[in-house]
């Protein structure tokens, strides 16, 4: 009983220990987000301040307003994770299922795509889109972020289709629901976890992406990744607004989270028990 | 019987690349038959099963309905319902939902689908059920529920995928018998895989056993219990199976082992045969063919004794509790009548 008293005590520890050091960056943003600019270079760091929301203010409706960026942020994360999870779900779908020319390289190619490092890419998207006229255009921000946001999604979802058993599809087709209406009213159902898996992790890389957007993007189509950058100057960092922007920027993200946190989990261990992913 | 379901099936072949599976299957199905495909995993009896079904492409040969080519029909344009062996129910829909959906499916009235689904749960006994997620249900409900989902749009065809082989033997039994009824209430050609010969012999109007995707035989259970018509059919069938032993045909007689056993009729041109016991049909004597026990099994209303006749391992059934002990020396007989003689070579069987 002692020792099982002292395991769990351990326990607690090590899991404490974990969270301390997970925890701080996020706690420390934002403590820091509360201050003011003078606080924040106090040293040593002052514990107990009195916290203010002029930074939020300043960030939100001030001269350099984050408003339009978390706008932007959330058109093209929006529309990014709208067109993968239209294409991503039936490529998937055909890739787990069917049979047709070509579909081991097609896989291959899907998969190979998310090996190439993306500093590789900049600049021949630059290019490309500079002939085109897509810089700093929404259309053309999505289209790339279409690029790695499909075939992650595609490989992500493969597994899940995967995971329902092929006669579940055979009793459909031959109640006479035919391919599509299988999918429709069998297959998805199934699969509405890990949809919402898929989901959520293109939505977060689209909405946490920066290397794309700061280079491709501009005036016009700055999200708030870009925009927070903005804080850090040659001459000084405002760190106290840029803590309430990196706030304000992940509000949306740990909301999405907090709602999803049952599919998230279950969406992390797909695969590991047989069946274990599904319902 | 009725008029339709009518199966025709036509030299069909399937082949994995360069293996085999089914080597040219000809079957004639009559209309409300219950036809059970018989045979070890392997043998080829879920694929032709498949096959019937059109979820599994062939390579030659056709399949009839009714007299109508059906070879290129789509699974859902066969007019066929099946049960798989997983049940493969919707497990996001609710018993109720998984029984409507072929009716759903083709559009058929809410209320006649109402209707429908209340008819098909009585029969299988699950109306209290409706409700609830095959997740919620026993392995003996889902079954019934697959059942309910293939009977409710009265199909042409019934076709079920070992349907009994996830349940514990008890209710196995228990279920054959409603399955029994429920066809020749229902009185839908059925077309029946399993790899359970009892299931075979209680369940079929005929069976066809497969072996090396092959017919070895087709025939009723009782012909195909008296009359096999290979070895390896007569080695299949019977619980436990026919004893298989090497003799020699000497005019009238046989001789086993070393020992001379009168037939009493003409056992065909003299030469080596194996023959055909069933474990039945072997008696321990004052004198016979001599034997070793092996091993008693006590099956409580039956004793199984293993024996050994020179290297031959071959089990013996008697209804009574013999008073022998591991490592005795018996001495065998049988009946005469009771005897089968197969070819050695071909393994087929000799007249009669």
């Amino acid at each position: 009983m002692k020792g099982r008293a002292a395991r769990h005590l351990a326990l607690f520890a090590a899991a404490g220990l974990l969270l301390a050091v997970w925890a701080f960056p996020i706690v420390w943003g934002l403590l820091t987000s509360l201050k003011t600019e003078r606080d924040v270079l106090a040293y040593p760091p002052k514990v107990i301040f009195e916290p203010t929301l002029a930074n939020y203010r300043e960030v939100l409706f001030g001269a350099s307003s984050i408003l339009p960026n978390l706008a932007s942020s959330a058109i093209v994360a929006g529309f990014a994770t709208l067109l993968t999870m239209l294409l991503a779900v039936p490529a998937a779908y055909a890739l787990a299922r069917l049979e047709f020319p070509a579909k081991r390289t097609s896989g291959f190619y899907v998969l190979a795509t998310q090996m190439l490092p993306p500093v590789g890419l900049i600049i021949p998207y630059y290019l490309v889109l500079q002939r085109i006229g897509g810089l700093d255009t929404y259309a053309g921000l999505t289209a790339i972020y279409l690029t790695f946001s499909l075939p992650f999604a595609i490989w992500l979802m493969v597994s899940y289709f995967e995971d329902i058993p092929r006669e579940m599809e055979e009793a459909a087709l031959l109640d006479r629901a035919g391919r599509l209406r299988s999918l429709w009213y069998v297959i998805l159902p199934q699969v509405r976890g890990g949809i919402a898996v898929t989901t959520i992790f293109v939505f977060l890389n689209a909405w946490n992406e920066f290397l794309f957007a700061v280079v491709l993007g501009g005036n016009r189509v700055r999200p708030v990744t870009v925009a927070m950058f903005n804080f850090i100057s040659v001459e000084q960092t405002q760190w106290a607004r840029l803590a309430a922007a990196a706030m304000l920027a992940m509000a949306p993200v740990i909301l999405l989270g907090l709602i999803a946190q049952k599919h998230i989990v279950k969406g992390l261990t797909v695969g590991a028990v047989k069946g274990g992913g599904r319902r | 019987m009725s008029e339709i379901g009518r199966v025709t099936l036509s030299g069909i072949v399937k082949r994995h690349g360069t293996f085999t599976a089914l080597h040219g299957i000809d079957l004639e199905i009559a209309p409300g038959e219950f036809f059970v495909l018989l045979g070890p995993s392997g043998s080829g009896k879920t694929t032709t099963l498949r096959i019937l079904a059109g979820l599994e492409p062939h390579d030659a040969g056709r399949v009839l309905q009714d007299g109508v080519d059906v070879t290129e029909r789509a699974p859902g344009e066969r007019d066929v319902a099946m049960v798989f062996q997983s049940y493969a129910l919707y497990p996001h829909m609710t018993v109720h939902e998984n029984i409507a959906f072929p009716l759903r499916m083709v559009g058929t009235a809410a209320t006649e689908i109402e209707n429908a689904v209340r008819d098909a749960a009585a029969k299988v006994h699950i109306e209290h059920l409706l409700d609830r997620r095959p997740g919620q249900l026993s392995g003996g409900q889902q079954q019934r529920c697959a059942l309910a989902r293939a009977i409710v749009r009265k199909p042409r065809l019934f076709l079920l995928d070992e349907p009994l082989s996830n349940l514990d033997a008890k209710l196995r039994v228990e279920t054959r018998v409603e399955l029994r009824k429920l066809q020749r209430a229902l009185n839908v050609t059925t077309v029946y895989v399993t790899h359970d010969q009892e299931e075979a012999m209680t369940l079929a109007d005929r069976i066809a056993v497969f072996m090396d995707g092959r017919i070895a035989q087709v025939g009723r259970p009782a012909d195909i219990y008296s009359r096999p018509a290979s070895v390896v059919v007569a080695g299949f069938i019977g619980s436990p199976p026919m004893n298989l032993l090497p003799a020699e045909v000497r005019g009238s007689a046989l001789v086993v082992a070393g020992v001379t056993v009168p037939l009493g009729r003409d056992a065909g041109p003299a030469g080596p045969v194996t023959l055909g016991l069933r474990p039945g049909a072997i008696k321990i004597a004052a004198s016979g063919i001599p034997a070793r026990i092996y091993l008693v099994e006590d099956l409580g209303d039956a004793t199984i004794l293993d024996l050994h006749v020179g290297d031959k391992l071959i089990k013996m059934r008697t209804g009574q509790r013999p008073d022998v002990r591991e490592g005795d020396e018996i001495k065998l007989a049988f009946a005469a009548e009771a005897v089968h003689l197969f070819d050695p070579a071909s393994g087929l069987r000799k007249a009669p």
